[in-house]
């Protein structure tokens, strides 16, 4: 343990930005203005380093936090926990580390609120980092709502109508996602008696099969699933990270929403790590959605002209591929899952910055309409190209890692999910590709009617100085690209404790649960070398052409281009209607998403 | 058979709180419906909560020791009512803007993120 | 999707969802008699351990703590969104006239209401600080007494109007409520972390069951929350009543 590591400053990385957060409210009024910045990445870094150090001290055993010092007596769980494992900690972390980045990115962006923006975000970061760390069901569930009203405030901070209305759909699913899953931690309540993620890990291992139990976990992944924006669930996130300010969409990108998965991990490998019923659906279903997820994704980012909406279909796409990795539940899995949740986070991250670049500078986020606008400042355009590569599966950093574990574990356990992960990847890499060959290169005119841009037009703050923009997305693709090998062991270290939550906590004196061993677990193990190999090439290649063919479309014959218009054309409309915005369709998906659930309990 | 009642009846608000938002033509009505579903956790709860003739955790007035009904969920609900408290004030907030902007409530007819 | 399309849909999930549920709910423990080990522990322990009666409270303050300090600091963050969401397109001066919707009759208050409203705001108010006072032993606690204490202060504004309401209600002060309430409990919290005792832990003495002041930290905490929740409730009260203020002229929406 390093002096930073200290097990009884378990609290700190949750309890400092908050406590920051209510000084800096009190005294908002009276603060310079740019102090409550200076303030506000102090605190960031902090925990971020509080975090990196927790997880890199941690050894094979959890740091088990008993919060008032109410420990478990005579078997009976009383008070609340945190679990610090290497898993929550790197995320924490990496949540600390994204938040810097964007406070900097965001420097001297907000100045006519007092230090409100401010006190959300670092509200936004303790609700994430609780969520990480914390062991018990119903503290999680308030670390998500103090995250989720955090991001919902931060969504509508332009107050133009698009924003409102992007907010107001966001609040409403997520909120629904957040009853669904207090109603499953009732029914959790009613059946176990307990919170604590062990002392119910217990109550299940005794009545698997209850249909209760099922219904349970049906109710808490839906919520969760809803914050992971999978496939039926996901026309949310389009609309909510197109209008959030551009350092906030960093964010929502680059980590809360694959929290969700996270989230989900947790309930399956550690709450519901003893009932075989809920293993089988979750990975018919979990693969399934995930799958669906990616491809669909992957898509509808080619079929955008709005770059953050573009960029926010594209982390849909990437969510489904990391849940393709959570639904084979075993360690190799699992480590894709965080490798990939990482890498991408990361390069989510600059991508949306360079996208706040172009908007702060350009004024506007059409892609057809600002063709050509960056080229005075063309090195951006290299690292929105480099990130697009890296989106569509160059083999580099950590998202090779994840990449490989992801499809290692999908091949081993059924074929379907590794097409789904190629061509999500392609999909999404060939239209950031395409942007930045619109935007930076100029290439790809478009003729006459489309020029139109649809949306109202967007800006931000445009006397920022370039380098505070630049430089956090430079670092966060830099960090991305760097080999990271060294990080491999960590990472399945993090998901062997992941994955066997349950057996590795016997916190309560009495019968160890004994985690479930898939047949899944051993055959994961085994990778297919020819698709690690060749398979990133593929969808890098792919990605290639399909940005070619889009950018030089002017130069193709025109019978050929009205020929694929006619034959995409109407499919292009069905799904833009699916998506469009309006709050009733996306509850009735919602219902959809319970029904999918209700008939895989009965007949998986 | 009072008990299927209790629990019939938290599915009922769930759905129908649904049925609300979905056909809703008017975000204040559907906020009012947000609501709706939230009551159902707040029925859930505090039903699981319950028992037959057992008073409150309250041992003002009977000692310690006198049956009582679970005061964990009943913390839970309070928790939950705050979530609501809040959620709503910001969708509130978020309708009225929104009716500034384009002197409209009707979801179907703002239509700006229409592609 | 039109309408009907969408209502076909929910309904035909609904229709699939409906056996599920029906089964879960006939496999629900037995309403009422079921086990409840956690409660039971708590409501056994509870008056021994800590001197206090109201075990709701005690849940709250103590056993899961740490809950409501995420709640506290849920509540500052909705506030803080309301404040950016309606001050931030409206700006702050406090010196214009207050609105009518177009079309609303201004019907004058009688002096009935006026009175009344006089009469029952401080009692309200003194009412909901009672609440606050009393959450360790009778059902009551910062939460429900904060809420009180706010929305007593609503009658001046039903009585006098909205003029002589916002001279009454200063947004400084009630920030400074609300950033100290939370804050106060978050340092409460921080307190036995000082002495290397795990947060939250309660470190005062408990004092005699049944007192007004048993309870030890728990009425720190209990106060940080009274101050947090009556000043956010105010703050939103102000905020949304805001919107009824005039446009000034030239700078409407």
């Amino acid at each position: 343990m390093s002096v930073w590591g200290l097990p009884g400053l378990v609290p700190l990385p949750v309890v400092l930005p908050l406590v920051v957060a209510g000084v800096l409210l009190a005294f908002s009024k009276l603060l310079p203005a740019r102090l409550p910045d200076a303030i506000a990445v102090l605190t960031t870094v902090t925990v971020s380093g509080l975090c990196a150090d927790f997880a890199l001290h941690i050894g094979d055993q959890p740091l088990v936090y008993w919060f008032g010092g109410w420990t478990p007596r005579d078997g009976q769980v009383l008070g609340i926990s945190f679990a610090v494992d290497p898993a929550g900690a790197i995320l924490g972390a990496f949540s600390g580390l994204l938040f810097t980045c964007s406070l900097i990115f965001a420097w001297g962006y907000y100045d006519e609120v007092h230090a409100h923006f401010h006190v959300l975000m670092l509200l936004f970061m303790a609700g994430m980092v609780g969520f990480c760390l914390t062991h018990d069901l119903f503290n999680m569930f308030v670390w998500f709502e103090v995250m989720s009203v955090a991001a919902f405030a931060l969504t509508g901070y332009a107050l133009r109508s698009s924003s409102l209305v992007g907010a107001l759909n966001f609040t409403v699913i997520n909120t629904i996602g957040s009853y669904l899953i207090l109603a499953g931690i009732g029914l959790l309540y009613a059946q176990g008696g307990a919170l604590d993620f062990s002392a119910l890990a217990q109550a299940v291992a005794k009545t698997p099969a209850d249909p209760v139990l099922t219904a349970a976990f049906a109710l808490v992944a839906m919520g969760f699933l809803i914050k992971a924006a999978q496939v039926p669930f996901q026309p949310w996130l389009a609309d909510a990270h197109a209008v959030a300010p551009s350092p906030v969409s960093v964010i929502f990108s680059g980590i809360m929403v694959p929290l969700g998965l996270f989230g989900l991990a947790r309930m399956v490998c550690d709450v519901f790590a003893a009932s075989p019923e809920v293993h089988r659906v979750a990975t018919t279903l979990l693969l399934g959605m995930g799958a669906l997820t990616a491809v669909l994704g992957g898509v509808m980012a080619l079929i955008q002209r709005h770059i953050k909406r573009l960029l926010a279909f594209s982390t849909i796409s990437h969510t489904g591929i990391m849940m393709i990795g959570l639904a084979s539940l075993n360690r190799v899995g699992l480590a894709g899952l965080l490798a990939y949740l990482i890498g991408h986070g990361l390069v989510k991250a600059s991508l949306f910055m360079v996208a706040g670049i172009i908007e702060a500078r350009c004024v506007g986020t059409d892609e057809i309409g600002l063709r050509g606008a960056g080229r005075p400042f063309w090195a951006v355009g290299i690292v929105m190209a480099v990130g697009a590569l890296m989106l569509a599966g160059l083999p580099l950093g950590l998202m090779k890692i994840g990449s490989e574990q992801i499809v290692g574990a999908a091949h081993a356990f059924r074929q379907g999910g590794t097409g789904a992960v190629l061509i999500g990847a392609a999909c999404t890499g060939a239209a950031v590709l395409r942007v930045a060959g619109r935007v930076f290169g100029g290439f790809g005119p478009v003729p006459g009617e489309e020029k139109r841009a649809p949306t109202e037009q967007e800006r931000e703050k445009a006397d920022r100085p370039l380098s505070l923009m630049l430089a956090p997305t430079l670092l966060l693709l830099m960090l991305a690209v760097l080999p990271a090998e060294s990080g491999r062991a960590f990472l399945d270290h993090a998901a062997t404790m992941l994955r066997h939550a349950s057996d590795v906590r016997d916190l309560v004196p009495g019968s160890a649960t004994g985690g479930l061993a898939s047949p899944s677990a051993r055959r994961g193990e085994l990778a297919a070398p020819v698709m690690r190999t060749i398979g990133p090439w593929i969808s890098v290649g792919l990605a290639i052409v399909i940005a070619v063919y889009h950018l030089g479309r002017s130069r193709i014959q025109p019978a050929i281009n009205k020929g694929v218009d006619r034959v995409l054309g109407p499919w292009v409309e069905v799904l833009q209607g699916l998506h469009g915005g309006l709050i009733g369709d996306y509850v009735a998906w919602v219902v959809v998403g319970l029904a999918v659930f209700a008939v895989t309990c009965a007949f998986a | 058979m009072t008990g299927m009642l209790c629990w019939a009846t938290v599915a009922w608000l769930l759905g129908i709180g649904l049925y609300g938002i979905v056909t809703s033509r008017n975000y204040v009505h559907l906020v009012g419906c947000l609501s709706v579903v939230q009551a159902s956790t707040y029925l859930l709860l505090l039903g699981i909560g319950y028992r037959w003739q057992a008073g409150p955790p309250i041992f003002y007035d009977h000692p310690p020791g006198t049956p009582a009904v679970d005061p964990v969920v009943q913390a839970l609900v309070l928790t939950d009512i705050v979530i609501g408290a809040t959620v709503t004030a910001l969708l509130l907030a978020l309708v009225l803007r929104l009716h500034k902007r384009t002197g409209s409530l009707d979801a179907g007819s703002i239509r700006p993120l229409s592609r | 999707m039109t309408p009907r399309a969408r209502l076909l849909v929910f309904i035909g999930a609904c229709a699939c969802v409906l056996p599920a549920a029906v089964d879960v709910v006939m496999h629900m423990p037995a309403f009422g008699v079921h086990p409840l080990p956690y409660g039971d522990a708590v409501n056994r322990l509870g008056t021994a351990e800590r001197h206090v009666t109201n075990m709701v409270s005690l849940v709250n303050f103590d056993v899961r703590g740490f809950d409501t300090l995420g709640e506290e600091f849920m509540l500052l963050c909705a506030v803080t969104g309301v404040t950016i969401l309606l001050r931030g397109a409206r700006g702050e001066q406090p010196t214009a006239e207050p609105g009518y919707a177009p079309g609303r009759p201004d019907v004058r208050r009688s002096a009935a209401v006026t009175a009344i409203g006089r009469v029952f705001a401080p009692l309200i108010v003194l009412f909901g600080f009672y609440v606050v006072l009393h959450a360790m032993t009778t059902p009551g606690g910062g939460f429900q007494g904060g809420v009180i204490m706010a929305s007593g202060c609503l009658l001046i504004w039903m009585g006098d109007g909205y003029r002589s309401w916002r001279q009454m209600m200063r947004t400084e002060i009630l920030d400074a409520a609300e950033g100290f309430g939370a804050s106060l409990y978050a340092a409460a919290g921080l307190a036995p972390m000082v002495l290397g005792l795990p947060f939250l832990t309660n470190i005062l003495p408990f004092g005699q069951p049944k007192d007004l002041l048993s309870g030890g930290l728990m009425l720190v905490l209990n106060a940080g929350v009274g101050f947090a929740v009556a000043g956010g409730f105010g703050v939103l009260f102000v905020e949304f009543l805001e919107e009824t203020r005039a446009v000034p002229l030239g700078g409407g929406e």
